[in-house]
């Protein structure tokens, strides 16, 4: 009787207790576990701010917030005490826990095999995702696989780079051989082509471009994928999941209570607008609307040249157009976007399967859509892009403007002191790795600080 | 043979009416009447009268021969038989062994608080009160010897006739039914509450009845409410000024002129042309104070009846409050009925029951800090009109001339006229505190008592968003309703046993007792919009587009007891213990028991001190206890399953994700307190000390441990660490003067020494920040210091930059930041502690003054060598989206030839060098002086009364927080915007619409901070009061 009046169980939440059993359990963990995507790959994400704010793609002026803080990331003027890379740190470290926990309940839960080898992949590709950017990001990281408490925790110290790598490539691996092919019912989910795009781009950075043709071409031979004809199509909130689309995030919008995405807001200029505020965020530079040859559709497509404020007055400033969520429903300042957004597509990996074969066909694949001269062509602007690399380096800028490739792309091809320096940013070895923030030092105190930061 | 006499009685110079007289030896007896004049029937011989009256000593006349007595009765200063209210019954205070403070009726009847505990600030030493906001209804935070926890709550447990709730709000029970309120203060006392009682006790007992006349008093106050100051902050062309500098050095640090015109700047850089060529058409622009705050009337009306036989009395009380709000639009109007009735059915038995009514109508905003509407008021852009031209609030008119200012502003604020007159909010509240008791005397000596109690709270809540808010804050928001309900009942059954029996000298009282209490909380929330029109307001007119219910539960089951005995009523001992096992906890621990003992050596009723005439009344007292924290979320041992859906094939994919780390040990914070103490008697008891000594360590503190993030978690409830407070009170009364000018003084004094020594497995200090700000617990040190950079003012020119270690980023009239560590550069190592927000000392006074009807009274209060975050610095302090700024900042930084008053940086839209940074430029000194309370009354003569029903009147005025003498640069010192405790998701606060409570880090680590709290209005009272 003492018991039963004192066990009070809690009667507005589900206790994890009784959790981690079925089938039905482990669709709702792994579920929670893709929803991470969304503040990883957020417009003030980490992979946003690293792969856009850093490059010469774009800058940021008045924002909300501590300014300082962002306008480091735009500056490299970084520290250890920055907040918005330590809520970077955070927000990795948070999304791995969602994935590893579903990785070890999975091991002792009596299912299916096929089940729990599917569900184990998903969660393997997202892992190797989240790892390939911390990596990324802030050089060696601790490598955490599993959930730990916090006494173990301080036994977790920071992994040499190449043993982070080597996870990557493993779980990316048992994900290739254990995902489906793309279908109809695998809208969001990770397929056994996004895994192996994904190891491409790893072989890549490490630069290994024989593995990394290898598991390209497999992609590209598969057929599964295409071009559509129409690259501004590509950003329709309407027009989801195209043939293009190989790993893309998956948002509803429209409701508040349906999963929304926030970029078209977050891009727009940090001002009043129809009933909400833009975020200032990712305000495109002249240098990447110069970087456009002339006629290329691509540049009105991604890049947006004002807008006509409440008196009808065009005001000229330039934003990302991609995402388009323009006549989304508002609610209470916030543009319930429906928008989608592609980590991996298909023009993505022709242009690695250029870089990895030194075969240009691919890269001409993607002109050819584009409606610009093919590379080798009479009219291709040789004078400035004379090496296939360069080629590539200019027509990945264009072709993925502001979907968070830039900067890694130049770190990858180590273009990126020589690029940024002469584009006004004091870029150094030391600063293309962020500091480890200072919280997390003081935490645990064998972690080490990255050259360069005190 | 029988005459009768005649006569009169008078006491401190005043005729006495109601005295008891009675002809010794017999039953015969009378009273005296309104003017103090009484007429009996004597035997011829010997006769003797005994004339007794509460507050007097007791007196024998032998009437002898005489007709006509004039009899005065001496006040009586024997204040040791006096009862005080303890845990689970009453003790003389003779007998009393803890320390507890009790304060009676008298000593805020006047006073025009709705909640009591305010009348209480300043008069108890130990017991620190302050109201963090002035809001009508708000609770101030009571901190009893010092804050014995770094994240769980350290609100004290309030018991109101018996009833432990916690975070009650005391609004709920009318001031004027309270008979007194006593403070639990050391463990011994508080140990009977076991694992509630940590933080200190307040209990609160209501008034009964007593038998004889039906009395029957009325009170009527009218008041009014002023903010006694305002913040300085600029007008609109010094305003202008700022803004034209802010623009143009941005620019220039990006590369432009500073005469660019702004067809070559960026968007953010530009600068209205009106600002540089038309400024006469702003003028001095708006004072937003002004225009939030109002002088608001307040009226109080009461009326009581209460008397009985020697078998039945009763109580019945109903008082109506009717309260504007210094804020636009806010008001609190409060009915408070009440019904205590107590019978003796037989010899052997007494039923009783209390039931109070309280219903609650109330908007109450502007505490929530940030961006709520107070301070908006204080942020809002002095440029703008209240109105514009066309009878609308905001620039985001599209047909006013005042739009063309929109694109220069990086946001637009609301204008709180928005959020108050375009956003209809209404609170309604009620509470239902009943208890119903039997007592049964099994023996003489043994008594069983058996209770059951309930409290019963609902609180509903409207808003309505009217579309587009007059164009206040969008020209497109459209119109939304939301509806939120709560309900919370919370019973306790309780039955104790009571021994009391004196053998000869010795003298013993048990208790034992068994109680079992269980609260239910439930919240529901209904949300509309696409309203046709802003006609209807209510959510059928919309369509429902939200809606949520959520439902929580706690029980305790606890065995109590305790035994008091006294030898030659000189020598006490008292022992005490509680176990309690609480739902909150795992079950690995979920027992916990608190044990103390205390002792109390009368040493003046020693015959070696009868020498000594002056000392009238010598104790010491000497105590040690055990009490527990259990202020942590009902569910916080186990771990939870949070929503958290994704996408998958065009559908929302329902998914479920664990939200915090589960602890099956957690267990109770335990706090070790000692105290020893004296209570001193001088000169007839004209001089009375009350001194204590305390020294509490707090161990297992249940503490929100941040957590190394690879984790997955920031932070996990755990029991960790140990602190410790210690700390000395003193409390002296003394009688100046006595006769018929009487001149009394109460003074007290407390200091508390808080000490962290023990953390986290690692000791690692624990940091949260809000915004920048940040605090720092360490070992040590007290908690939460206040952690940042030390600001030593602007550097002037290029070579003292050059001359001294500073942030790259730094260039001429950005900050001087302190190299704390004189490694010659300014790193994270640089950061410091710079303020705690716990006083050195804080004092009270009260000087009251009585003549022929007439009393005075005054209360100071002071608080010194505590520091005040000013969180508004970063809205008001330093450029923020063009918000407006305090007025000392027109002495910023220009030149090197113009450095300003050296503290006030260069204006910049991009704020570097450290300007953002948390520093001391963001603290200040939080030391107060305050007049609090002056209160003048006058009882009319008898004399003027006796044709009349009335038997006495009193007309008296009260002012509150008369004055304030502080350095702050905000309102009051005393403002802080966090809560102790920041997990009662629902409590009998009102007024919580839109509430922000999901920060980070645990609120009451944040005390001390203060983020544009409500000022605490002066209010002044008139009031009449009578008794039929």
């Amino acid at each position: 009787c003492t018991n039963s009046f004192l066990d009070l169980a809690p009667i507005s939440n589900a206790n994890s207790e009784n959790f981690y059993r079925t089938t039905a359990d482990f669709d709702l963990a792994a579920n929670a576990a893709m929803a991470t995507l969304y503040t990883v790959y957020g417009p003030e994400g980490p992979v946003s701010y690293a792969g856009e704010i850093q490059s010469d793609n774009v800058t940021l002026n008045a924002v909300a917030g501590i300014q300082a803080d962002k306008w480091a990331y735009r500056d490299y003027t970084l520290n250890s005490t920055n907040t918005i890379n330590y809520s970077f740190w955070q927000i990795y470290y948070s999304a791995l826990y969602n994935v590893n926990i579903v990785i070890q309940k999975l091991e002792s839960a009596s299912l299916n095999e096929d089940y729990k080898k599917s569900v184990r992949a998903q969660m393997l590709f997202l892992r190797s995702l989240y790892y390939f950017n911390m990596v990324r990001t802030w050089g060696d990281v601790p490598l955490v696989l599993t959930p730990i408490t916090a006494a173990e925790s301080y036994t977790y110290a920071r992994k040499p780079q190449a043993e982070v790598y080597q996870q990557i490539l493993s779980d990316l691996q048992y994900a290739a051989e254990n995902l489906p092919l793309a279908s109809a019912t695998t809208k969001g989910k990770p397929t056994q082509g996004a895994a192996q795009t994904l190891l491409g781009k790893v072989y890549l950075t490490l630069n290994d471009k024989t593995n990394a043709a290898r598991v390209l071409k497999a992609v590209y031979d598969s057929k599964q994928y295409s071009l559509v004809p129409a690259y501004a199509s590509l950003w329709s909130n309407t027009n989801k999941n195209t043939s293009e689309s190989i790993f893309e995030i998956q948002f509803l919008g429209g409701s508040p209570t349906s999963p929304y995405s926030e970029y078209y807001q977050t891009f727009f200029p940090a001002v009043s607008y129809t009933g909400y505020i833009g975020g200032g965020i990712n305000q495109v530079t002249n240098d990447l609307w110069n970087e456009y040859e002339p006629g290329d559709p691509r540049k009105t497509a991604s890049i947006d040249t004002g807008y006509v404020d409440t008196k009808g007055v065009f005001q000229s400033i330039k934003f990302p157009k991609k995402w388009n969520d323009k006549t989304t429903p508002v609610t209470t300042g916030k543009v319930l976007g429906l928008s989608n957004f592609m980590v991996l597509r298909y023009a993505d990996l022709l242009l690695m399967l250029s870089e990895a074969t030194d075969d240009p066909t691919y890269l001409n694949q993607v002109r050819t859509r584009a409606g610009v001269p093919t590379y080798g062509s009479a009219n291709y602007p040789s004078g400035r892009y004379g090496t296939l690399a360069l080629a590539l380096e200019h027509e990945r800028r264009v072709e993925l403007a502001l979907e968070f490739h830039r900067w890694f792309d130049l770190k990858r091809t180590n273009r990126a002191i020589p690029v940024l320096t002469t584009k006004g940013k004091p870029t150094t070895e030391s600063k293309l790795i962020a500091p480890i923030p200072l919280t997390v030092l003081q935490q645990n105190s064998i972690i080490t600080q990255n050259p360069g930061y005190n | 043979q029988t005459r009768t006499i005649r006569g009169n009685v008078t006491g401190a110079g005043e005729a006495l009416p109601g005295v008891s007289i009675l002809l010794k030896g017999t039953q015969r007896g009378t009273t005296t009447d309104a003017s103090g004049r009484f007429q009996l029937e004597v035997p011829e011989s010997n006769a003797v009268l005994l004339f007794s009256y509460v507050g007097y000593q007791n007196k024998e006349v032998t009437v002898g021969s005489q007709t006509e007595l004039t009899v005065e009765l001496m006040t009586d200063n024997k204040a040791l038989d006096e009862v005080v209210v303890v845990g689970y019954g009453t003790q003389s205070k003779r007998a009393v062994t803890g320390a507890v403070t009790s304060i009676g009726y008298d000593q805020y009847k006047d006073r025009s608080f709705s909640n009591v505990t305010q009348s209480l600030a300043g008069k108890m030493p130990g017991v620190n009160i302050t109201q963090a906001q002035g809001a009508p209804g708000l609770s101030p935070i009571i901190r009893i010897r010092g804050v014995n926890s770094i994240t769980a709550g350290t609100n004290p447990l309030f018991v109101v006739d018996g009833v432990p709730l916690e975070n009650f709000n005391l609004n709920m029970i009318n001031p004027q039914d309270i008979e007194s309120v006593e403070v639990l203060k050391d463990a011994s006392s508080a140990a009977i509450y076991g694992s509630r009682g940590s933080s200190g006790v307040i209990l609160v007992t209501t008034k009964q009845g007593q038998a004889g006349r039906t009395a029957v008093s009325a009170t009527f106050e009218y008041g009014v409410q002023e903010v006694a100051k305002q913040i300085k902050m600029m007008n609109a062309q010094q305003y202008i000024d700022y803004y034209v500098t802010a623009k143009n050095n941005g620019w220039v640090a990006a590369g432009g002129k500073a005469t660019d015109p702004n067809s070559a700047r960026t968007a953010s850089y530009r600068i209205p042309e009106d600002f540089l060529n038309n400024r006469q058409l702003f003028g001095n622009g708006t004072n937003w104070q002004d225009a939030m705050y109002r002088t608001a009337p307040l009226r109080n009306a009461q009326v009581s009846v209460s008397g009985g036989t020697d078998k039945t009395q009763f109580l019945f009380s109903t008082a109506y409050l009717d309260q504007d709000a210094v804020l636009d639009q806010n008001y609190y109007k409060r009915l408070t009925i009440r019904s205590n009735i107590k019978s003796a059915v037989s010899k052997r038995l007494t039923i009783g029951a209390n039931l109070g009514i309280t219903g609650i109508n109330d908007r109450t905003e502007g505490t929530q800090g940030k961006s709520d509407v107070i301070s908006l008021a204080l942020q809002s852009t002095p440029i703008y009109p209240v109105y514009n031209e066309n009878g609308n609030l905001g620039p985001l008119d599209p047909n006013s001339t005042w739009n063309r200012f929109v694109p220069f502003n990086d946001l637009v604020l609301w204008h709180p006229y928005s959020l108050t007159r375009f956003y209809h909010k209404k609170n309604r509240s009620f509470n239902t505190l009943g208890t119903a008791y039997a007592e049964f005397n099994i023996l003489d000596d043994l008594k069983f008592r058996t209770s059951i109690n309930a409290n019963l709270f609902n609180n509903r809540g409207d808003s309505y968003r009217v579309a587009k808010q007059g164009y206040g804050y969008s020209s497109v928001l459209d119109a939304a309703a939301t509806n939120f309900s709560t309900y919370s009942l919370n019973w306790l059954s309780e039955n104790t046993l009571n021994y009391d029996k004196q053998f000869g000298d010795h003298k013993l009282t048990a208790l034992a007792g068994y109680t079992a209490q269980k609260q239910r909380d439930e919240y529901a929330t209904v949300g509309a919009n696409n309203f046709p029109n802003d006609l209807v307001e209510t959510l059928n007119a919309g369509t429902v587009s939200a809606g949520s219910t959520t439902a929580s539960e706690w029980s305790m089951l606890s065995y109590l007891g305790r035994v008091n005995y006294n030898f030659k009523n000189k020598y006490f001992l008292t022992a005490a213990v509680r176990r309690d096992a609480s739902s909150r906890f795992g079950r690995n621990s979920r027992w916990g028991t608190f044990p103390s003992v205390s002792a109390g050596w009368l040493v003046s009723d020693e015959n070696f001190m009868s020498d000594l005439k002056a000392v009238s009344n010598l104790k010491v007292r000497v105590s040690y206890g055990v009490t527990g924290n259990n202020q942590i979320p009902n569910y916080g041992a186990v771990s939870l399953l949070g929503s958290s859906n994704y996408v998958g094939n065009g559908a929302i994919a329902n998914g479920l994700r664990n939200t915090n780390i589960a602890n099956p040990d957690l267990r109770w914070e335990k706090n070790n307190q000692f105290d020893i103490g004296l209570d001193l008697g001088l000169f007839n008891n004209r001089l009375n000390i009350t001194a204590d000594y305390y020294n509490t360590v707090t161990k297992d503190m249940l503490l929100n441990l941040p957590v190394p993030d690879i984790t997955g978690f920031s932070t996990q409830l755990t029991n960790i660490g140990r602190m410790r407070n210690r700390g000395f009170e003193l409390a002296i009364n003394s009688k100046n003067v006595v006769g018929s000018f009487n001149w009394t003084t109460d003074f007290n004094f407390s200091l508390n020494r808080n000490k962290v020594l023990k953390l986290g497995p690692s000791n690692a200090p624990i940091i949260y920040t809000e915004y920048v700000v940040s605090v720092k617990t360490e070992i040590g040190q007290p908690i939460s210091n206040f952690y940042g950079y030390v600001f030593d003012g602007v550097f002037k020119n290029q070579s003292e930059i050059d001359g001294y270690p500073h942030d790259p980023s730094t260039t001429p009239g950005d900050p001087r930041v302190r190299d704390v560590n004189g490694d010659g550069r300014i790193t994270t190592d640089d950061q410091t502690t710079i303020g705690n927000y716990q006083p050195d000392f804080i004092a009270g006074m009260t000087n009251t003054f009585s003549y022929k009807g007439f009393d005075l009274s005054f209360l100071l209060q002071g608080s010194y060598g505590g520091e005040i975050v000013n969180q508004n610095v970063r809205y008001l302090g330093i450029w923020n989206a063009g918000r407006n700024f305090y007025e000392d900042l027109t002495n910023y930084w220009r030149s090197e030839s113009e450095p300003g008053d050296g503290k006030h940086f260069k204006p910049t839209i991009s704020p570097k060098g450290l300007q953002e940074k948390f520093s001391s430029y963001w603290v200040e000194d939080a030391s107060f002086l305050r007049v609090k309370n002056i209160r003048v009354s006058y009882a009319l003569p008898t004399s003027w009364l006796s044709k009349t029903p009335v038997r006495s009147a009193r007309v008296y005025v009260n002012a509150e927080n008369v004055f304030l003498f502080s350095k702050y640069r905000n309102i009051d010192p005393e403002n802080t915007t966090y809560r102790p405790t920041n997990y009662n998701a629902i409590s009998t606060e009102t007024g919580t619409i839109g509430s922000t409570g999901n920060a980070s880090f645990p609120s009451g680590a944040m005390i001390g901070v203060d983020y544009g709290s409500y000022p605490l209005p002066r209010v002044i009272t008139f009031g009449i009061r009578a008794d039929f």
